[in-house]
């Protein structure tokens, strides 16, 4: 369980992390802003993979402790840590070398959405819904 | 021919001395190059402005005859944080809009100690109060460099309200590098 969870989360971050890095380049071609010295490719990966690791540990955890309302829980969490965490871009001071800091938000904050998808997106390929695998069916309700 | 020499001799000499005396007492004419930095921090709050120009005039050996004459567009404000920058913008303190620069005109400047001091006119948010700015001037290859440090009371240009989480006291750090006109 742990394993497929930590192999979820992996494979989640990347993607979320490739998809961060093809987002900014948009960004930077479309407007001109320039954050690369303070949102990398390596940092933006970095991040995601972590946000995916986090999220691989707190499913394990509510999985374990909750067993079937676990994934609601987890669920519901991943989403609203991830509206949270989007205060922090608002928040944070840029190096004063940079120009219009007031698009980085912009640039930043839809990255903090891309792990939460990418998990959503590819959970059922590591964790395949019951019915299809022929396992027996967990209610919740 | 005599009445040439006569006459022509004295005008000559009188043009040379004029000549002469006007070259001594002009000061030398300074460009403001790139890389000048013009600093602010608080407690809570500190930046740069990033849009600087103006007239300087300066001679080490006659600081009487130079002359500042500055302005910052205010607009051009960098906290490093969009959301500050908007407010430092906005009415409540700097109102760029309807007070776009910041402007010093010096009235006197004199040596002081290693440095010098510069006794002028800051006009920050449509306020315009004395403020004496100690400086220092350093030859360079290229040129020169200005660099000073002094407080300014933002309280005294009715920026902000008294009192609140960014100190009154603000704390200005200024490096202009300068080359000859």
């Amino acid at each position: 369980m742990l394993k497929r969870s930590l192999a979820l989360g992996i494979v989640s971050g990347l993607l979320a992390g490739i998809v961060s890095l093809a987002y900014a380049k948009i960004y930077h071609s479309s407007l001109g802003a320039d954050f690369s010295t303070v949102a990398g490719m390596t940092s933006i990966l970095a991040g995601s993979v972590f946000g995916g690791l986090l999220a691989a540990f707190g499913y394990w955890l509510l999985t374990k402790w909750l067993r079937q309302k676990g994934e609601i829980v987890f669920n519901l969490l991943f989403v609203i840590l991830s509206f949270a965490s989007v205060l922090a871009p608002f928040a944070v001071k840029l190096p004063l070398t940079l120009e219009a800091p007031e698009l980085f938000p912009g640039m930043v904050v839809p990255m903090h959405f891309f792990p939460a998808l990418a998990w959503l997106t590819l959970k059922p390929l590591f964790f395949p819904s019951p019915d299809l695998s022929g396992n027996s069916v967990n209610k919740v309700f | 021919m005599k009445v040439f020499k006569k006459f022509m001799v004295p005008v000559l000499a009188l043009v040379l001395l004029t000549g002469s005396a006007f070259t001594f007492i002009a000061a030398q004419e300074w460009q403001i190059a790139e890389g000048y930095s013009i600093g602010f921090s608080s407690n809570d709050a500190g930046g740069i402005f990033k849009d600087f120009k103006g007239n300087i005039v300066f001679d080490e050996q006659n600081p009487a005859a130079s002359r500042f004459d500055v302005t910052i567009e205010v607009a051009s404000i960098n906290t490093g944080n969009g959301l500050q920058n908007k407010h430092a913008k906005s009415e409540e303190w700097f109102d760029a809009a309807k007070f776009p620069q910041i402007r010093y005109v010096s009235q006197k400047i004199v040596k002081a100690g290693s440095g010098y001091q510069s006794t002028g006119d800051l006009e920050v948010h449509g306020v315009k109060k004395a403020m004496t700015i100690p400086f220092t001037f350093q030859k360079t290859a290229k040129g020169g460099i200005f660099t000073g440090t002094f407080n300014v009371n933002r309280n005294d240009f009715h920026i902000g309200k008294p009192g609140g989480e960014v100190g009154e006291v603000i704390k200005i750090d200024v490096s202009v590098p300068v080359t000859k006109k």
